[in-house]
Protein backbone atom coordinates (compact mmCIF):
# COMPACT_ATOMS: atom_id res chain seq x y z
CA UNK A 1 0.00 0.00 0.00
CA UNK A 2 2.69 2.49 0.83
CA UNK A 3 4.49 2.10 -2.13
CA UNK A 4 1.59 1.75 -4.53
CA UNK A 5 2.74 4.73 -6.29
CA UNK A 6 6.18 4.03 -6.93
CA UNK A 7 5.44 0.52 -8.46
CA UNK A 8 2.70 1.82 -10.37
CA UNK A 9 3.25 1.53 -14.61
CA UNK A 10 5.34 4.92 -15.24
CA UNK A 11 4.26 5.42 -18.47
CA UNK A 12 0.39 4.83 -16.91
CA UNK A 13 1.57 7.76 -14.61
CA UNK A 14 2.83 10.07 -16.81
CA UNK A 15 -0.37 10.33 -18.83
CA UNK A 16 -2.57 10.57 -15.90
CA UNK A 17 0.07 13.61 -14.58
CA UNK A 18 0.13 15.33 -18.12
CA UNK A 19 -4.29 15.00 -17.73
CA UNK A 20 -4.68 16.54 -14.68
CA UNK A 21 -1.84 19.63 -15.52
CA UNK A 22 -3.99 20.07 -18.39
CA UNK A 23 -7.03 19.82 -17.27
CA UNK A 24 -5.10 22.74 -14.45
CA UNK A 25 -4.86 25.02 -16.77
CA UNK A 26 -8.02 25.56 -17.47
CA UNK A 27 -9.17 27.37 -13.99
CA UNK A 28 -8.35 30.54 -12.56
CA UNK A 29 -9.98 30.57 -9.07
CA UNK A 30 -7.65 30.31 -6.01
CA UNK A 31 -10.03 27.02 -5.05
CA UNK A 32 -9.60 24.31 -7.77
CA UNK A 33 -4.96 24.44 -7.54
CA UNK A 34 -5.53 24.37 -3.57
CA UNK A 35 -7.56 21.73 -3.39
CA UNK A 36 -5.92 19.73 -6.31
CA UNK A 37 -2.40 20.44 -4.25
CA UNK A 38 -3.88 18.81 -0.68
CA UNK A 39 -5.32 15.81 -2.82
CA UNK A 40 -1.71 15.67 -4.35
CA UNK A 41 -0.20 15.73 -0.98
CA UNK A 42 -2.92 13.19 0.63
CA UNK A 43 -2.08 10.47 -2.30
CA UNK A 44 1.82 10.90 -1.70
CA UNK A 45 0.95 10.69 2.54
CA UNK A 46 -0.82 7.25 1.67
CA UNK A 47 0.72 5.43 -1.25
CA UNK A 48 4.15 6.22 -1.01
CA UNK A 49 7.32 6.32 0.54
CA UNK A 50 8.76 10.10 0.07
CA UNK A 51 10.86 11.31 2.85
CA UNK A 52 9.60 14.65 3.51
CA UNK A 53 12.61 16.29 4.82
CA UNK A 54 13.84 15.69 0.73
CA UNK A 55 10.83 16.87 -0.71
CA UNK A 56 10.19 20.23 1.28
CA UNK A 57 14.27 20.74 0.31
CA UNK A 58 12.90 20.38 -3.65
CA UNK A 59 9.69 22.48 -3.16
CA UNK A 60 11.68 25.43 -1.56
CA UNK A 61 12.78 27.19 -4.93
CA UNK A 62 9.02 26.43 -6.22
CA UNK A 63 7.91 28.73 -3.15
CA UNK A 64 9.93 31.56 -4.05
CA UNK A 65 8.49 31.17 -7.77
CA UNK A 66 5.19 30.99 -6.49
CA UNK A 67 5.50 34.17 -4.46
CA UNK A 68 7.51 35.93 -7.52
CA UNK A 69 3.89 34.70 -9.59
CA UNK A 70 2.01 36.29 -6.89
CA UNK A 71 3.13 39.92 -6.85
CA UNK A 72 3.59 39.47 -10.64
CA UNK A 73 -0.06 38.97 -11.32
CA UNK A 74 -0.97 41.42 -8.87
CA UNK A 75 0.71 44.07 -10.03
CA UNK A 76 0.90 43.43 -14.32
CA UNK A 77 -2.92 42.20 -14.23
CA UNK A 78 -5.23 42.49 -17.02
CA UNK A 79 -8.39 42.06 -15.19
CA UNK A 80 -9.05 44.92 -12.59
CA UNK A 81 -12.74 44.67 -12.35
CA UNK A 82 -14.60 43.60 -8.66
CA UNK A 83 -14.49 45.84 -5.48
CA UNK A 84 -11.19 46.53 -4.10
CA UNK A 85 -9.96 44.44 -1.39
CA UNK A 86 -6.21 45.68 -0.25
CA UNK A 87 -4.05 48.40 -0.52
CA UNK A 88 -0.57 48.94 -0.37
CA UNK A 89 0.94 52.28 -1.30
CA UNK A 90 -0.70 53.04 -4.08
CA UNK A 91 -1.55 49.82 -5.88
CA UNK A 92 -5.31 48.90 -5.63
CA UNK A 93 -5.72 45.37 -5.68
CA UNK A 94 -9.31 43.92 -6.37
CA UNK A 95 -11.19 40.78 -6.02
CA UNK A 96 -10.37 39.53 -9.55
CA UNK A 97 -6.74 40.36 -9.07
CA UNK A 98 -6.31 38.59 -5.44
CA UNK A 99 -8.11 35.61 -6.98
CA UNK A 100 -6.10 35.21 -10.17
CA UNK A 101 -2.78 35.51 -8.18
CA UNK A 102 -3.76 33.22 -5.58
CA UNK A 103 -5.07 30.89 -8.52
CA UNK A 104 -2.01 31.02 -10.52
CA UNK A 105 0.59 30.86 -7.53
CA UNK A 106 -1.59 27.58 -6.20
CA UNK A 107 -1.23 26.66 -9.56
CA UNK A 108 2.68 26.72 -9.44
CA UNK A 109 2.35 24.69 -6.25
CA UNK A 110 -0.12 21.92 -7.65
CA UNK A 111 2.19 21.28 -10.68
CA UNK A 112 5.37 21.18 -8.88
CA UNK A 113 4.04 18.78 -6.48
CA UNK A 114 2.82 16.65 -9.15
CA UNK A 115 6.04 16.50 -10.71
CA UNK A 116 8.00 15.92 -7.95
CA UNK A 117 5.66 13.12 -7.16
CA UNK A 118 6.55 11.34 -10.57
CA UNK A 119 10.14 12.08 -10.40
CA UNK A 120 10.52 11.05 -6.54
CA UNK A 121 8.29 7.54 -7.26
CA UNK A 122 9.67 6.86 -10.76
CA UNK A 123 12.47 4.30 -11.76
CA UNK A 124 14.69 6.25 -14.99
CA UNK A 125 15.48 2.90 -16.50
CA UNK A 126 12.29 1.70 -15.93
CA UNK A 127 10.14 4.49 -17.20
CA UNK A 128 12.11 4.68 -20.65
CA UNK A 129 11.30 0.79 -20.81
CA UNK A 130 7.69 1.08 -20.02
CA UNK A 131 7.58 4.21 -22.69
CA UNK A 132 9.24 1.64 -25.15
CA UNK A 133 6.89 -1.07 -24.19
CA UNK A 134 3.57 0.40 -23.39
CA UNK A 135 4.02 3.64 -25.68
CA UNK A 136 5.49 2.12 -28.49
CA UNK A 137 8.69 4.27 -28.44
CA UNK A 138 11.17 3.58 -30.88
CA UNK A 139 13.93 1.18 -29.22
CA UNK A 140 16.66 3.38 -31.36
CA UNK A 141 15.53 6.40 -29.72
CA UNK A 142 14.93 4.23 -26.21
CA UNK A 143 18.39 2.63 -25.96
CA UNK A 144 20.09 5.67 -27.46
CA UNK A 145 18.27 7.49 -24.59
CA UNK A 146 19.19 5.15 -22.20
CA UNK A 147 22.80 4.68 -23.13
CA UNK A 148 23.47 8.88 -22.96
CA UNK A 149 21.93 8.16 -19.15
CA UNK A 150 24.40 5.88 -18.27
CA UNK A 151 27.26 7.99 -19.50
CA UNK A 152 26.32 10.39 -17.29
CA UNK A 153 28.64 9.76 -14.21
CA UNK A 154 31.84 9.45 -16.80
CA UNK A 155 30.57 13.03 -18.52
CA UNK A 156 30.57 14.14 -14.48
CA UNK A 157 34.31 12.94 -14.55
CA UNK A 158 35.28 14.62 -17.52
CA UNK A 159 34.05 18.04 -16.67
CA UNK A 160 36.08 17.57 -13.27
CA UNK A 161 38.74 16.64 -15.14
CA UNK A 162 38.63 19.15 -17.66
CA UNK A 163 38.42 22.00 -15.08
CA UNK A 164 41.59 20.28 -13.24
CA UNK A 165 43.89 20.64 -16.59
CA UNK A 166 42.63 23.98 -17.17
CA UNK A 167 43.45 24.82 -13.86
CA UNK A 168 47.35 22.68 -13.89
CA UNK A 169 47.94 25.08 -16.83
CA UNK A 170 47.09 28.10 -15.22
CA UNK A 171 44.36 28.35 -18.20
CA UNK A 172 41.83 29.46 -15.83
CA UNK A 173 41.72 32.99 -14.16
CA UNK A 174 38.14 33.67 -13.58
CA UNK A 175 37.19 36.08 -11.20
CA UNK A 176 33.56 36.93 -11.54
CA UNK A 177 30.90 35.55 -12.86
CA UNK A 178 30.53 37.17 -15.89
CA UNK A 179 34.26 35.81 -16.99
CA UNK A 180 32.98 32.26 -15.52
CA UNK A 181 30.02 32.43 -17.85
CA UNK A 182 32.01 33.52 -20.97
CA UNK A 183 34.84 30.57 -19.74
CA UNK A 184 31.82 27.76 -19.54
CA UNK A 185 32.61 27.38 -23.66
CA UNK A 186 36.50 26.47 -23.15
CA UNK A 187 34.68 23.65 -21.14
CA UNK A 188 31.58 23.02 -22.85
CA UNK A 189 33.71 22.32 -26.53
CA UNK A 190 36.31 19.59 -25.47
CA UNK A 191 33.64 17.80 -23.43
CA UNK A 192 31.27 18.12 -26.57
CA UNK A 193 33.75 16.56 -28.47
CA UNK A 194 34.75 13.87 -26.14
CA UNK A 195 30.63 13.17 -26.50
CA UNK A 196 30.77 13.00 -29.93
CA UNK A 197 33.74 10.50 -29.82
CA UNK A 198 31.72 8.34 -26.99
CA UNK A 199 28.50 8.07 -28.97
CA UNK A 200 30.44 7.08 -32.22
CA UNK A 201 31.78 4.12 -29.56
CA UNK A 202 29.33 3.64 -28.13
CA UNK A 203 26.66 2.80 -31.48
CA UNK A 204 29.46 0.91 -32.99
CA UNK A 205 29.70 -1.86 -30.02
CA UNK A 206 25.41 -1.52 -29.90
CA UNK A 207 25.96 -2.45 -33.88
CA UNK A 208 28.43 -4.99 -33.23
CA UNK A 209 26.38 -6.67 -30.60
CA UNK A 210 23.62 -7.36 -33.56
CA UNK A 211 21.39 -4.30 -32.32
CA UNK A 212 19.33 -3.24 -35.45
CA UNK A 213 16.66 -0.73 -34.00
CA UNK A 214 13.40 -3.21 -35.01
CA UNK A 215 11.10 -3.55 -32.76
CA UNK A 216 11.20 -6.85 -31.14
CA UNK A 217 8.57 -9.12 -29.96
CA UNK A 218 10.06 -10.16 -26.84
CA UNK A 219 11.80 -7.97 -23.73
CA UNK A 220 13.91 -9.31 -21.15
CA UNK A 221 12.80 -6.71 -18.54
CA UNK A 222 8.80 -6.72 -19.07
CA UNK A 223 6.98 -4.01 -17.59
CA UNK A 224 3.22 -5.08 -17.29
CA UNK A 225 0.27 -2.82 -16.83
CA UNK A 226 -2.23 -4.04 -13.53
CA UNK A 227 -5.24 -3.37 -11.57
CA UNK A 228 -3.77 -1.22 -9.08
CA UNK A 229 -2.63 0.98 -11.90
CA UNK A 230 -6.49 1.31 -13.00
CA UNK A 231 -7.24 2.16 -9.29
CA UNK A 232 -4.11 4.67 -8.73
CA UNK A 233 -5.64 6.80 -12.25
CA UNK A 234 -9.02 6.38 -10.53
CA UNK A 235 -7.77 8.05 -7.46
CA UNK A 236 -5.81 11.00 -9.53
CA UNK A 237 -9.20 11.58 -11.24
CA UNK A 238 -11.50 11.44 -8.65
CA UNK A 239 -8.68 14.17 -7.41
CA UNK A 240 -8.89 16.03 -10.47
CA UNK A 241 -12.64 15.89 -10.34
CA UNK A 242 -13.26 16.61 -6.76
CA UNK A 243 -11.07 19.44 -7.47
CA UNK A 244 -12.25 20.79 -10.59
CA UNK A 245 -15.74 20.88 -9.07
CA UNK A 246 -15.21 22.67 -5.86
CA UNK A 247 -17.75 25.27 -6.04
CA UNK A 248 -20.35 22.41 -5.75
CA UNK A 249 -19.41 20.99 -2.09
CA UNK A 250 -17.14 23.44 -1.16
CA UNK A 251 -19.63 26.35 0.19
CA UNK A 252 -17.80 29.71 0.79
CA UNK B 1 11.32 8.94 -40.39
CA UNK B 2 13.28 7.13 -38.33
CA UNK B 3 14.43 4.87 -41.24
CA UNK B 4 17.05 6.72 -42.24
CA UNK B 5 18.42 7.61 -39.06
CA UNK B 6 21.91 6.00 -38.19
CA UNK B 7 22.54 4.54 -34.72
CA UNK B 8 25.42 7.06 -33.96
CA UNK B 9 23.58 10.45 -34.57
CA UNK B 10 21.02 9.07 -32.03
CA UNK B 11 23.36 8.41 -29.80
CA UNK B 12 25.13 11.65 -30.16
CA UNK B 13 21.94 13.24 -29.81
CA UNK B 14 21.69 11.49 -26.55
CA UNK B 15 24.98 12.63 -25.02
CA UNK B 16 24.98 16.03 -26.18
CA UNK B 17 21.59 16.17 -24.37
CA UNK B 18 23.13 14.79 -21.27
CA UNK B 19 25.41 17.73 -21.56
CA UNK B 20 23.26 20.10 -22.02
CA UNK B 21 20.85 19.03 -19.73
CA UNK B 22 23.03 19.80 -16.81
CA UNK B 23 23.56 22.96 -18.05
CA UNK B 24 19.48 23.75 -18.54
CA UNK B 25 19.18 22.80 -15.13
CA UNK B 26 21.51 24.65 -14.06
CA UNK B 27 19.73 27.59 -15.53
CA UNK B 28 16.53 26.48 -14.40
CA UNK B 29 17.37 26.71 -10.90
CA UNK B 30 18.79 30.58 -11.81
CA UNK B 31 15.69 31.35 -13.04
CA UNK B 32 14.02 30.16 -10.67
CA UNK B 33 15.87 32.11 -7.99
CA UNK B 34 15.23 35.06 -10.08
CA UNK B 35 11.44 34.22 -10.73
CA UNK B 36 10.68 35.27 -7.25
CA UNK B 37 12.18 38.13 -6.89
CA UNK B 38 11.15 39.67 -10.93
CA UNK B 39 8.28 37.12 -11.48
CA UNK B 40 7.56 35.09 -14.09
CA UNK B 41 10.07 37.22 -16.71
CA UNK B 42 12.94 36.28 -15.12
CA UNK B 43 12.93 33.05 -17.52
CA UNK B 44 12.34 34.92 -20.53
CA UNK B 45 15.75 36.64 -20.54
CA UNK B 46 17.33 33.02 -20.52
CA UNK B 47 14.98 31.00 -22.59
CA UNK B 48 17.05 30.94 -25.72
CA UNK B 49 19.51 28.42 -24.11
CA UNK B 50 16.42 25.91 -23.95
CA UNK B 51 15.95 25.93 -27.28
CA UNK B 52 20.26 25.16 -28.06
CA UNK B 53 20.21 21.39 -28.07
CA UNK B 54 17.53 21.63 -31.19
CA UNK B 55 19.85 24.14 -33.13
CA UNK B 56 23.11 22.15 -32.77
CA UNK B 57 22.17 18.85 -33.75
CA UNK B 58 19.95 20.23 -36.85
CA UNK B 59 23.37 22.23 -37.75
CA UNK B 60 25.37 18.81 -37.63
CA UNK B 61 23.44 16.08 -38.64
CA UNK B 62 20.85 17.83 -40.97
CA UNK B 63 18.28 15.35 -41.34
CA UNK B 64 14.41 15.92 -41.40
CA UNK B 65 13.32 15.23 -37.03
CA UNK B 66 16.93 16.26 -35.91
CA UNK B 67 15.71 19.35 -33.80
CA UNK B 68 12.59 18.05 -32.70
CA UNK B 69 14.28 14.97 -31.65
CA UNK B 70 16.70 16.40 -30.05
CA UNK B 71 14.96 18.81 -27.78
CA UNK B 72 12.55 15.95 -26.97
CA UNK B 73 15.82 13.68 -25.71
CA UNK B 74 17.18 16.44 -23.95
CA UNK B 75 13.95 16.93 -21.89
CA UNK B 76 13.85 13.38 -21.56
CA UNK B 77 17.05 12.87 -19.84
CA UNK B 78 16.35 16.47 -18.00
CA UNK B 79 13.28 14.84 -16.60
CA UNK B 80 15.42 11.24 -16.13
CA UNK B 81 18.41 13.51 -13.95
CA UNK B 82 15.42 14.37 -11.72
CA UNK B 83 14.40 17.40 -11.19
CA UNK B 84 10.93 18.71 -10.18
CA UNK B 85 9.33 20.41 -13.08
CA UNK B 86 9.13 16.43 -14.12
CA UNK B 87 7.14 14.56 -17.10
CA UNK B 88 5.74 18.50 -18.33
CA UNK B 89 9.12 19.24 -19.47
CA UNK B 90 8.89 16.60 -22.10
CA UNK B 91 5.80 18.20 -23.56
CA UNK B 92 7.23 21.66 -24.07
CA UNK B 93 10.63 19.86 -24.67
CA UNK B 94 8.27 18.47 -28.15
CA UNK B 95 7.06 21.99 -28.34
CA UNK B 96 10.18 23.68 -28.38
CA UNK B 97 11.91 21.10 -31.06
CA UNK B 98 8.65 21.99 -33.51
CA UNK B 99 8.87 25.16 -33.43
CA UNK B 100 12.72 25.13 -34.80
CA UNK B 101 11.83 21.84 -36.97
CA UNK B 102 9.52 24.11 -38.53
CA UNK B 103 11.91 26.78 -39.83
CA UNK B 104 13.90 24.23 -40.95
CA UNK B 105 11.35 22.81 -42.93
CA UNK B 106 10.47 25.88 -44.53
CA UNK B 107 13.75 25.81 -45.49
CA UNK B 108 13.20 22.22 -47.18
CA UNK B 109 16.49 21.16 -45.11
CA UNK B 110 18.44 23.06 -47.51
CA UNK B 111 20.50 26.54 -45.79
CA UNK B 112 21.69 26.17 -42.64
CA UNK B 113 23.11 29.79 -42.49
CA UNK B 114 22.74 32.01 -39.30
CA UNK B 115 19.79 33.73 -40.61
CA UNK B 116 18.46 30.03 -40.43
CA UNK B 117 19.60 29.24 -36.87
CA UNK B 118 18.48 32.90 -35.41
CA UNK B 119 15.02 32.21 -37.39
CA UNK B 120 14.78 28.62 -35.95
CA UNK B 121 15.58 30.44 -32.29
CA UNK B 122 12.33 32.65 -32.73
CA UNK B 123 10.31 29.74 -34.05
CA UNK B 124 11.09 27.78 -30.72
CA UNK B 125 10.53 31.13 -28.73
CA UNK B 126 7.09 31.85 -30.27
CA UNK B 127 5.96 27.79 -30.20
CA UNK B 128 6.64 27.35 -26.28
CA UNK B 129 5.60 31.08 -25.65
CA UNK B 130 1.99 29.70 -26.80
CA UNK B 131 2.12 26.83 -24.73
CA UNK B 132 3.81 28.87 -22.26
CA UNK B 133 0.56 31.33 -22.22
CA UNK B 134 -1.66 28.49 -21.90
CA UNK B 135 -0.23 26.44 -18.85
CA UNK B 136 1.06 29.36 -17.38
CA UNK B 137 -1.81 31.54 -17.37
CA UNK B 138 -0.34 34.24 -19.00
CA UNK B 139 -4.33 35.73 -19.73
CA UNK B 140 -4.30 37.07 -16.78
CA UNK B 141 -1.49 39.75 -17.19
CA UNK B 142 -1.89 42.73 -19.05
CA UNK B 143 -1.13 42.82 -22.63
CA UNK B 144 1.72 45.17 -22.90
CA UNK B 145 3.48 42.76 -19.94
CA UNK B 146 2.80 39.58 -22.41
CA UNK B 147 3.72 41.28 -25.00
CA UNK B 148 6.94 42.62 -23.38
CA UNK B 149 7.49 38.62 -22.51
CA UNK B 150 7.25 37.82 -25.58
CA UNK B 151 9.78 40.20 -27.12
CA UNK B 152 12.46 38.96 -24.79
CA UNK B 153 11.67 35.83 -25.28
CA UNK B 154 12.27 35.76 -29.45
CA UNK B 155 15.36 38.12 -28.84
CA UNK B 156 16.57 35.04 -26.03
CA UNK B 157 15.64 32.93 -28.65
CA UNK B 158 17.63 34.21 -31.84
CA UNK B 159 20.61 35.35 -29.63
CA UNK B 160 21.37 32.58 -26.96
CA UNK B 161 20.00 29.59 -29.65
CA UNK B 162 20.79 30.95 -32.42
CA UNK B 163 24.12 33.24 -32.26
CA UNK B 164 25.02 30.74 -29.27
CA UNK B 165 24.25 27.24 -30.89
CA UNK B 166 26.26 28.44 -34.31
CA UNK B 167 29.38 29.66 -31.95
CA UNK B 168 29.61 26.07 -30.30
CA UNK B 169 29.10 23.83 -33.21
CA UNK B 170 31.22 25.92 -34.99
CA UNK B 171 33.69 25.63 -32.40
CA UNK B 172 33.52 22.20 -32.26
CA UNK B 173 33.76 21.44 -35.85
CA UNK B 174 37.21 22.96 -35.73
CA UNK B 175 37.99 19.95 -33.33
CA UNK B 176 37.76 17.69 -36.16
CA UNK B 177 35.56 15.70 -33.87
CA UNK B 178 32.73 16.14 -36.09
CA UNK B 179 33.97 14.12 -39.31
CA UNK B 180 31.37 11.33 -40.45
CA UNK B 181 28.35 14.08 -39.80
CA UNK B 182 26.70 16.19 -42.54
CA UNK B 183 28.06 19.24 -41.38
CA UNK B 184 31.98 18.28 -42.22
CA UNK B 185 30.91 17.06 -45.64
CA UNK B 186 28.89 19.78 -46.53
CA UNK B 187 32.02 22.71 -46.02
CA UNK B 188 33.74 20.53 -48.60
CA UNK B 189 31.52 21.74 -50.90
CA UNK B 190 28.58 19.47 -51.76
CA UNK B 191 25.55 21.08 -51.09
CA UNK B 192 23.85 18.71 -48.54
CA UNK B 193 25.33 15.31 -48.02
Amino acid sequence: MKNALHKMNPSIKFLAITICMFTMAFFFDPWTPLVFWIGVLVLQLLFTQISWKKWLLFMLPFFVTAFGYFWTTLVFAEDQSGPVVWSIWNLQVTQTQLNHALSLSFRVMAFSSLSLLFALTTNPVTFILSLMQQLKLSPKIAYGVMVGYQFLPVLKDEFVQIRQAHRLRGATKEKNALQRLFGIRRILIPMLAGAVRKAERAAFAMEARGFTGDRRSSYFHVITIGKVDFALVSLFLVVLVLSCSNMLWLRL
Amino acid sequence: MLKSWKLKEIVLMSLFAVVFGIVYLLFLHVGNIWAGFIGPIAYEWIFGIWFIVSIICMYIIRKPGAAVVSETIAAAIEVLLGNAVGPRLILSGVIQGLGAEAVFAATRYKRFDLWVLMLAGVGSSIFSFAYGYFLGGFTVFSTGYVALMLGIRIVSGALLAGVGGKAVADGLLATGSLRGYAISRSKKGEVRA
